[in-house]
């Protein structure tokens, strides 16, 4: 009887159409190395190894949104002082894993829509800058990038 | 226990699914990164000074001469740096040329050459290090080849240290 419940659990949580696989994973952390006091550091998007990094997969024909939280400062690891990061509107660039896709700029500070054409997964980088004050104190400081995914 | 177990896999793995037409979402993050360091100061301190040289006399400056040239540096305590040299080929004293070349280098993280670290000086980066307190200094000699007709002058190069966090 208890196994017939837990077969029954299972049937009733399936969808009806074919099952799709979806992900969405932090690659590489955008990282602005050293900067300077004073100085305004910028990571291009391009970067191929400071630049931050996502891989989202999901499905050829699907449609997905991408909605970025994105921080305004940077906060100092131990505490005591903050560090304007900022986003402009060509600071992402995605480009689908075929070899045929094209990579695509947009604006990491709006939602984005993008429509799976030549293959079922792609990459998203990112670019940013820091604007340390010439006061900044210094240390190391981290801020946290979420990507959120809306598959259709 | 057993059959619990199962069903506790499978209802995970619907869940990390979805269908064509339906709606998910999922998120991930990543970290934005930086290190604040200070900024570099360089100070020309001392010039690579020859005094007098004769026609047809080869005359070297070594690091630890007291009239070789030394830069005074400040930055972000031990911090890694390179030194980047750009350096004359040529004295010069209006027209006349006077040769420099066999340039040597030493630097260290007290102000003295005792134990300090040899290399050449070149336009390739060469590695150094800031002090616990955020100091760095650096000498450089060479040698100066005055031809045998080399006309009398005071002759003048500028050594050029650039200096960069890695």
């Amino acid at each position: 009887m208890s196994r017939c419940s837990a077969l029954l659990g299972m049937v009733l949580l399936l969808p009806a159409s074919p099952l799709v696989a979806q992900t969405v994973t932090g690659v590489r952390d955008l990282n602005f190395g050293f900067v300077v006091r004073g100085v305004q550091t910028t990571v291009p998007p391009s970067d191929p190894i400071r630049s931050g990094q996502f891989y989202v997969r999901y499905v050829i024909g699907g449609r997905v949104q991408l909605r970025f939280t994105l921080p305004t400062v940077l906060n100092r690891i131990g505490g005591g002082a903050t560090m304007p990061i900022g986003f402009r509107n060509n600071d992402g660039i995605a480009r689908a894993t075929s070899p045929a896709s094209v990579p695509v700029t947009f604006n990491p500070n709006a939602v984005t829509n993008f429509r799976l054409v030549t293959s079922p997964d792609f990459n998203v980088w990112l670019g940013g800058r820091v604007s340390p004050s010439a006061i900044q104190a210094t240390g190391s400081y981290a801020g946290t990038i979420v990507l959120t995914c809306t598959f259709f | 226990m057993r059959k619990s177990s199962l069903f506790s896999v499978g209802l995970a793995g619907i869940i990390s699914l979805a269908a064509p037409g339906g709606l998910r979402a999922q998120s991930a993050s990543i970290q934005a990164l930086a290190n604040v360091f200070q900024p570099i100061t360089i100070t020309g301190a001392r010039d690579l000074d020859f005094g007098n040289v004769f026609p047809g006399v080869n005359k070297t400056i070594a690091v630890a001469d007291p009239t070789s040239g030394r830069f005074d540096l400040t930055g972000q305590a031990s911090a890694n740096v390179n030194l980047t040299f750009t350096l004359p080929a040529n004295l010069t004293n209006g027209a006349n040329n006077l040769p420099i070349g066999t340039w040597t280098g030493c630097h260290n993280a007290t102000n003295s050459t005792a134990g300090c670290t040899s290399f050449t000086p070149s336009g390739a980066p060469t590695a150094a290090s800031f002090s616990g307190a955020g100091a760095l200094f650096v000498w450089v000699g060479a040698t100066v080849s005055p031809a045998a007709a080399q006309a009398a002058g005071n002759y003048t190069g500028t050594v050029t240290l650039s200096v960069a966090y890695f």
